[in-house]
């Protein structure tokens, strides 16, 4: 019988939005819940609203530290994508992992897409038998949001992240 | 580029110097790639001008991310090369300025000129023109349009809502009519009866009815029972969307409406319904549709188009402004940046000819005329090049000319000098003393014979003849100088001029001769002056010859009679009184030996005036006068003799009796001077530089008085008190006629001392 300690802190390394992550090992597998309720602004809404076809992309990373350079243990790219039609009034929302569609539904409920594009639960990212007993392991998720608003002169910029460590006790 | 090439080292060859080219810069001194660039640039700014104006067809990603990132990243390399030329140039200048290199500040000061000129308008209509931008952008989302474009909207959105709640409405209730229907009879004739008239009134447009079939496990599936479709519905529309609907009713989702879009023939708004059999379990699903027109529902979707377009600009308000910006920014760094670079280029352009020519000058200053400055234009600077390379040409045509004519100029220079050296030569080796002054007075030559005549400093060159001749014993020179001045033609006749020299009297023939010019002008006098002091002497000795001659001659035919008459006398008063006979015998003694006195004398005159030409052989000098000496020996006591030999002295062509008779002529003379008590030294010296041999006689006696000297060597001058006075007449005659000369001065510490000079 396995018994899996699980260590985890949540950190937000983006001042704004904050970018909430939080691993657990469970099961064998490593899945990864995060949260971007700040990242949903004023603007997105906004942006949503006036029909622009409006993507959250989410880098998670499962990475283990490391004095110079961290290895990547596991990743996963994960879309978000919503787009109003204001003639029906109705959103039409779809996720993506690693480019695959995994949903696609409508709905006429605003919070609905809120959570649709900014919540995510229990994403796998990677089995618990690749990682090492008492290593030091975090999941950093890099948020993406297009369009980007982006100002005049210094368009960079933008994106939120955030990352979770732990260490995998087996 | 007006030019690029000056040679730097010079060529012997005929063909101008051509040195290598400077390093050349691939892009900044190509035309061609610099108007390649420009239009690169040009291209890509019309694209970029493209780009703003077609953002309304690029998806707001490609907007708010790629062109606006592009055009960001583009502004700030601009910025940061812009900086980086200003900072380059700034640097450079202030290099250049320690340096002191040509020009720099010229450049410096050209750069800023076009970069101020075009800084001040450019930001001006940068910071004007954003405003307008920002203004103008602003301005497209007012709020009348924006309440228009949202009425619009919302009417659109509205009926379409409207319209699906009907659809909606009409499927619940056919749900609850058919609720007591049996669908699973195969007569459906009933369900159309209950249908048609929703159909035929045009409340919806079509209707299907669905009856649930139970089917293993939980699951249940749909079976289509009946449709009902209006005449006037479209036809291209499909059961799919219907089915669909209805299963997702069946499934109990949230969502029972839909749209089917059949793109021009318009839309059809489903809405589904569960049938509910009397214990509440469905029992079949109704889809009523209601259809829209294609017209109706373009215009709608047009109006949703226009608001959202609408809603979409103001939403990427912020990244369209900024690309407007950022492109606009663009466009004031190109400005700048192409100010700055052809401030940079024209002030290249215009001083790097003009180095190039200063260089090239340089080298021509340096003497190095072979140096070309190669045009690679035709403009102004092209022809200055050339009228340069046209003057170079001329100087080294010139300088060839030039050196051709210092080589002859040279060579006759060459020629005048040895002529003039050669006449310097005869000049200063010849006895004839020459003077000239030019037509002011001053003294313009001496020679050395002059110098030596007239016992002057050659150092008198320069000063006026009058001065230096003012002295009493030149002063007739000064009158023959002034004389043939004022004659100014011709040459003055010979003038014999006597000056005292030591005691000695020195006899100068002079002749003063007026130079004139070409031009008749007067040029100066030249005063020749021979020493005709030996000339004199010959002739007095030739005149005292003839005078020997007659007076031997006359007085010597009568002695004889005299004397044999005298004794004819003492013979005729033997037998006299011893009285008489004494004063006879006394009387004739005195006639006879005063008559052979007289013979005496007039043999030495006679053979003064016969004294024949010597005939010389190489004769070793020294042992004739050892030979000559050794007649002395044991003669007198108190006399003591030295000799002293000069070596290598060469046999001497001389007559050795003749030369004998003046050596002892001298040691008597000596011997006697010194009253027979003393010292005589003979000795010889060689002067091979004169080719001369010397003789010197000195004794320690009194000596001679320097007033005596010249007198000596005069016939029938003597300091004794009995002597006929040609002794020393006749050494001199001797040594005369073997091409030598005799002199006397003082011995040292006392004495006299004789110097005989014979050729050798």
């Amino acid at each position: 019988m396995l018994f899996v300690v699980l260590s985890g802190s949540v950190s937000a390394a983006g001042v704004d939005p904050d970018l909430t992550v939080m691993p657990i090992a469970r099961d064998g597998q490593v899945v990864v819940s995060f949260d971007l309720s700040d990242g949903y602004t004023a603007d997105v809404r906004d942006a949503i609203q006036s029909g622009l076809s409006t993507t959250f992309s989410y880098e998670v990373d499962l990475r283990r530290g490391s004095t110079l350079l961290d290895r990547t243990v596991a990743s996963v790219t994960i879309t978000a994508v919503v787009r109003f039609d204001n003639l029906t009034r109705r959103y039409q929302m779809s996720r993506t992992v690693d480019g695959r569609v995994e949903d696609a539904r409508p709905t006429e409920d605003a919070n609905a897409v809120r959570v649709w594009m900014t919540h995510f639960e229990r994403i796998p990212l990677s089995a618990t038998s690749s990682l090492e007993n008492n290593g030091e392991y975090y999941v950093r998720v890099r948020a993406h949001t297009r369009p980007h608003n982006a100002w005049f002169f210094w368009p960079w910029g933008g994106t939120a992240s955030g990352q979770a460590k732990f260490t995998f006790i087996q | 580029m007006p030019a690029t090439v000056t040679s730097i080292t010079p060529r012997r060859g005929s063909e101008p110097a051509r040195a290598p080219q400077p390093s050349r810069r691939p892009f900044r001194d190509n035309p061609r790639l610099i108007l390649a660039g420009i239009g690169v640039l040009l291209v890509v700014l019309v694209a970029l001008l493209v780009i703003a104006n077609g953002t309304s067809q690029f998806s707001p990603d490609f907007l708010s991310e790629f062109v606006l990132y592009a055009l960001s990243a583009a502004d700030l390399t601009m910025l940061a090369a812009l900086g980086f030329v200003l900072a380059r140039n700034i640097v450079k200048l202030i290099v250049e300025r320690r340096k002191a290199l040509p020009f720099a500040r010229f450049r410096a000061k050209l750069v800023a000129l076009l970069l101020g000129m075009t800084l001040v308008p450019t930001v001006l209509v940068l910071i004007v023109g954003s405003e307008l931008i920002r203004t103008n952008i602003d301005r497209w989302f007012n709020a009348p349009m924006a309440d228009i474009l949202s009425s619009a909207n919302q009417i659109a959105s509205d009926y379409y809502r409207e319209q699906q709640m009907l659809a909606s409405d009409h499927a619940s209730r056919l749900a609850r009519t058919l609720s007591g229907v049996d669908l699973a009879n195969a007569d459906v004739r009933p369900i159309r009866d209950l249908l048609a008239p929703d159909v035929t009134l045009q409340r919806v447009q079509m209707v299907e009815v669905y009856r649930v079939v139970p089917s293993s496990g939980s699951l249940s599936s749909l079976e289509p029972v009946i449709d009902v479709a209006a005449p006037a519905l479209a036809s291209g529309h499909s059961r799919a969307a219907a089915d669909r609907l209805a299963a997702q009713a069946l499934a109990g989702a949230a969502e029972t409406k839909s749209i089917e879009t059949l793109g021009a023939a318009g839309d059809l708004l489903h809405a589904a319904a569960l049938i509910r059999a009397k214990d509440g379990k469905p029992s079949g699903v109704v889809v009523a549709t209601a259809y829209l027109t294609g017209d109706l529902a373009a215009r709608s979707r047009r109006m949703t188009k226009a608001f959202e377009d609408y809603n979409q600009l103001r939403v990427l308000k912020r990244p369209l402004t900024g690309l407007y910006l950022s492109f606009f920014f663009m466009v004031t760094l190109l400005i700048l940046f192409g100010a700055t670079w052809m401030g940079s280029y024209l002030a290249k352009r215009i001083t790097r000819p003009v180095l190039l020519l200063a260089a090239a000058a340089r080298e021509i200053g340096a003497g190095r005329l072979d140096q070309r400055v190669e045009p690679q234009s035709s403009d102004e600077f092209g022809s200055l090049v050339e009228a340069f390379n046209a003057m170079a040409r001329e100087l080294a045509a010139g300088r060839r000319k030039v050196d051709r004519g210092t080589i002859q100029l040279e060579r006759k220079h060459g020629e005048v000098e040895g002529r003039r050296r050669y006449i310097e030569t005869i000049l200063e080796r010849i006895a004839t003393g020459v003077v000239s002054v030019d037509a002011s007075g001053a003294i313009t030559t001496i020679n050395t014979a002059a110098a030596r005549l007239l016992s002057l400093d050659r150092q008198i060159v320069g000063q006026p003849a009058l001065a230096v001749f003012d002295r009493a014993d030149l002063q007739p020179l000064s009158a023959l100088l002034a004389g043939a001045g004022g004659q100014n033609r011709g040459e003055s006749p010979a003038h014999e001029i006597a000056l005292a020299r030591e005691g000695q009297e020195l006899h100068l023939a002079a002749v003063a001769t007026a130079l004139v010019g070409d031009s008749g002008a007067a040029e100066g006098v030249v005063l020749v002056l021979d020493d005709v002091t030996p000339l004199i002497r010959a002739q007095k000795v030739a005149a005292w010859r003839e005078v020997a001659r007659r007076l031997a001659h006359e007085i010597k035919n009568p002695l004889t009679p005299i004397q044999l008459s005298a004794e004819r006398l003492r013979r005729h008063f033997a037998g006299a009184p011893p009285q008489a006979k004494a004063l006879v015998d006394e009387c004739t003694q005195t006639i006879i030996g005063e008559v052979e006195s007289l013979k005496g004398l007039v043999d030495e005159f006679s053979q003064f005036a016969r004294m024949p030409s010597p005939r010389t052989v190489p004769t070793d000098l020294a042992q004739l006068i050892t030979d000559t000496v050794a007649l002395y020996n044991g003669i007198f006591t108190d006399v003591r003799i030295d000799q002293r030999f000069a070596p290598g002295v060469p046999l001497v062509r001389l007559d050795a009796e003749q030369i004998r008779r003046v050596i002892i002529n001298l040691m008597d003379n000596a011997i006697e001077a010194m009253e027979r008590r003393g010292q005589i030294v003979v000795e010889t010296q060689l002067d091979a530089a004169n080719s001369v041999v010397r003789v010197f006689v000195a004794d320690d006696g009194p000596g001679i008085p320097a007033s005596e000297r010249e007198k000596l060597f005069l016939p029938y001058y003597s300091t004794k008190r009995r002597g006929s006075g040609l002794g020393l007449a006749i050494v001199r005659r001797i040594i005369a006629e073997h091409g030598g000369s005799i002199d006397v001065g003082d011995n040292t510490p006392r004495g006299s001392r004789f110097t005989i000079e014979l050729p050798c």
